[in-house]
């Protein structure tokens, strides 16, 4: 007996001892955080789709254990600032497109090795929208993902009940104007929307009889936009130049004077253009211009479809070309690895299933054109039954073509601070008339420049 | 050998020891109740008021950015420096000056027409005109600002439809560098409800005698104001002027939520609070921001002082009190 217990108690000490070992030889997942909020995403309605596309994936990944966080747009930015300052960084954010990473742009891990060390296939996509997530300080800071081309949305009633064509159905055909043939151009545009621009009296913008201040339609407005935005008709531009010392100056081409010159008048002159007012009134649905019915024609990206409602009231048109050439600008969102992260081999594994196999579902969840070509004609089908008016979607794109290189959502030295000066120009020539507009461009400048090399 | 006398001595400086520690351990007990029962409050004035009072002092001398915690380094007076030379403060300053001058005589005089008006003898229905006038403030900010964010919309609002009625092109208010000012200024006087209410408790503390006096005097009603009303209720009026002041340097609620946190239209409503908030929380540069803390604490408290020493000469105190 005795000797039996000598035997059988060091022979259980050992199975236990053996047991509580196990898990210890057992590797743990690695835990890999994905931050949604900085763009779309984090609205409650398109929570749950994002959560059955990680529970897919735990599913499936013994190895990596993916959590999602989401945080409401306003307050993504500080938050994760402070989740970085506080050594909790996320490993991966988005979708996002350049806008909402700037602030974020020194966090970003440059992909490049990582597709290099996994043979990860870029030639599925463009190579323009690949070279579109490059960025010469970090690299590779994306894999292309959802794509918000740009166009005009354009209201064929107005046009109708003005008299005029509707515009091209293609880039490079041109317009019927009073019969002519004219370029589908700036000057184009803004005649027809000069006419499209119509007082409480009935009097368009183009006659004397016409009375400013009771504009009750207007032609044109460009949809949400921002200063640079603004600009990008008239082709790209960048609004600084690296001397190469580690200071900036700050630039304006001259498209973009001539640009903002054209949008000045709009607004002031020619009044086809709501100014701030105008647009922020209950006649302009408060900001969502367009959607009110009393705008013509509209300038924005694919993702305005979000905000149209069921108004099947709309066609799409190719973006007016000025001085023979056409920039389309373009939104692009996908996943960024932050440089923070410790685990970047398991973060780009994530990333590419998010880009990958989960992208289907989560391209319907955030509205955006796939970057894969293959992956199109589902979209568009799911458009189409939802605006069943039929939209000519090879516009959209189409317009890829015309990519707006460099971004107008390009990073800007102290780039936060920046932009809330662009802001404001952009406010105050809204708000303001009778300004010398080419005055004030030199003044934001100088504002410019100074903040510019305030950065360090 | 011990008598009685100093036995019945001995227990009883034993009976006052224990008693004494009795009392001293009672004591102890309820001093450290006392501290339990306080601590929340301590651990919270430590936690959000005085470590981050004490942290942004240590923070405007750094050049912290939050989204770069590794490469925060001392800065020394770098910071203090830079408030010289960035032109925001200036603009920040200039608008909330701008603003105080048309707003802070109408937040002071305003409550005491109101308060006037309401204590007035001849006027019916008071409790029903108090009620209305004070009702605004407690209506939720935001919600407010909202609501007169469409009442003043140049296009479509009811302030320039009125205007219109009587032939008057209303303003672009909120949209007008010239007009936002006006703007935030009725839109701010929906919050005197407070105000107007303890200077209308004030004039009704006055005592009757002493109108009753000046009347014999002969003073009339402005007389009566002027040398019995106003040094009566300016202790009250002092303490609006200095709620206001500070209330000023600290403006930020409404042109935030009416026009955002980058000072539209162009730079009109970057007030010194909107370009602490945007450059803490927007620009992620806490280090600088820091010090823009500092330097609105600063001006806050110098304003404050200078009222204080003015306060001697046109406040009156009926039982003698004064700074």
């Amino acid at each position: 007996m005795s000797k039996n217990v000598y035997r059988i108690v060091p022979l259980m000490l050992i199975i236990v001892v053996l047991l509580g070992a196990l898990p210890a030889f057992a590797q743990e997942p690695v835990t890999i955080t994905w931050f949604v909020g900085l763009g779309t995403g984090a609205a409650p309605e398109q929570q749950d789709a994002q959560i059955a596309v990680v529970d897919r994936f735990n599913e499936t990944h013994d190895d990596i254990q993916l959590e999602v966080i989401f945080v409401t747009n306003d307050e993504a930015p500080q938050t994760l600032a402070t989740l970085i300052a506080t050594g909790e960084s996320p490993d991966i954010i988005g979708p996002v497109g350049f806008a909402g990473t700037n602030a974020f742009l020194d966090n970003l891990l440059d992909l490049q090795p990582f597709v290099d060390a996994t043979g990860y296939d870029l030639s599925q996509f463009d190579t323009s929208i690949v070279d579109f997530n490059r960025v010469s300080q970090q690299g590779l800071v994306g894999l292309p993902f959802a794509l918000f081309p740009s166009f005009l949305y354009y209201r064929p009633a107005l046009f109708e009940e003005a008299g005029l064509e509707m515009p091209p159905t293609a880039h490079g055909e041109p317009y019927i104007l009073d019969g002519e043939e004219v370029p589908w151009d700036v000057n184009t545009l803004t005649e027809i929307a000069k006419r499209l621009t119509v007082d409480a009296n009935g009097f368009d913008a183009t006659e004397e009889e016409f009375d400013p201040e009771s504009i009750v339609q207007w032609g044109f407005v460009n949809q949400w936009t921002n200063m640079r935005q603004n600009a990008t008709m008239f082709g790209p531009g960048s609004l600084y130049e690296d001397n190469g010392d580690g200071t900036f100056t700050a630039v304006m081409p001259d498209n973009w004077r001539m640009a903002y010159n054209w949008v000045y008048d709009a607004i002031w002159k020619d009044h086809f253009y709501p100014n701030a007012a105008q647009e922020a009134s209950d006649l302009l649905a408060n900001g969502n211009a367009f959607a009110s019915g009393n705008v013509a024609i509209a300038q924005s990206h694919l993702w305005y479809t979000c905000c149209l409602g069921d108004d099947t009231e709309w066609q799409i048109a190719p973006t007016p070309s000025y001085e023979g050439t056409t920039t389309a600008r373009l939104h692009a969102d996908t996943f960024r690895i932050l440089n923070t992260s410790d685990n970047p081999e398991e973060a780009f594994e994530v990333l590419t299933f998010l880009v990958g196999d989960a992208s289907r579902e989560l391209l319907q969840v955030y509205g955006g054109m796939p970057a894969r070509p293959d992956q199109r004609d589902q979209f568009f089908a799911d458009l189409d039954a939802r605006f069943t008016q039929g939209v000519n979607w090879d516009i959209a794109i189409a317009s890829l073509q015309f990519v707006d290189i460099p971004s107008h959502e390009e990073w800007l030295p102290n780039n936060n601070e920046a932009f809330t000066r662009l802001q404001s120009f952009w406010s105050f020539i809204q708000s303001e008339p009778g300004l010398d507009i080419n005055a004030e461009i030199d003044n934001l400048l100088a504002d410019l420049d100074a903040i510019y090399n305030a950065a360090e | 050998m011990s008598t009685v006398s100093d036995q019945v001595a001995l227990q009883q400086d034993a009976r006052r020891t224990t008693k004494k520690e009795t009392s001293s351990d009672l004591m102890r007990t309820q001093r450290i109740w006392g501290w339990i029962f306080l601590s929340p409050w301590i651990i919270g004035i430590l936690a959000f008021t005085v470590i981050p009072i004490v942290a942004s002092l240590g923070f405007s001398f750094t050049n912290f950015e939050l989204n770069k915690p590794d490469q925060v380094e001392f800065v020394g007076l770098a910071n203090y420096v830079k408030l010289f030379n960035d032109p925001l403060v200036g603009v920040a300053i200039k608008v909330t000056l701008r603003f105080a001058a048309l707003a802070l005589p109408l937040a002071i005089i305003l409550p005491i027409a109101l308060a006037a008006l309401l204590n007035n003898k001849n006027l019916k229905a008071k409790r029903i005109f108090r009620t209305l006038f004070y009702m605004p403030f407690i209506v939720p900010v935001v919600s407010a600002v909202y609501i007169w964010g469409g009442m003043l919309n140049s296009q479509t609002g009811w302030f320039n439809r009125a205007l219109a009625i009587i032939g008057v092109n209303g303003p672009n208010w909120l949209d007008s560098q010239v007009w936002i000012y006006p703007a935030l200024v009725i839109i701010g006087l929906w919050g005197l409800g407070n105000s107007y209410l303890i200077t209308l408790a004030a004039m009704q503390a006055v005592p009757t005698e002493l109108y009753e006096a000046a009347t014999v005097d002969g003073a009339g009603a402005f007389g009566r104001f002027r040398h019995v009303t106003f040094p009566m209720i300016s202790p009250v009026v002092f303490y609006n002027l200095v709620l206001a002041v500070i209330g000023l340097f600290r403006y930020f609620e409404i042109p935030f939520v009416l026009k955002g946190s980058e000072g539209f239209p162009g730079q009109s409503t970057w007030f010194f609070n909107i370009h602490f908030f945007r450059t803490t929380f927007g620009f992620l540069d806490m280090g600088y921001g820091s010090t823009l803390a500092w330097l609105l604490f600063a001006m806050t408290m110098a304003a404050t002082l200078i009222l204080f020493r003015t306060a001697r000469y046109w406040v009156f105190y009926s039982s003698g009190e004064m700074f």
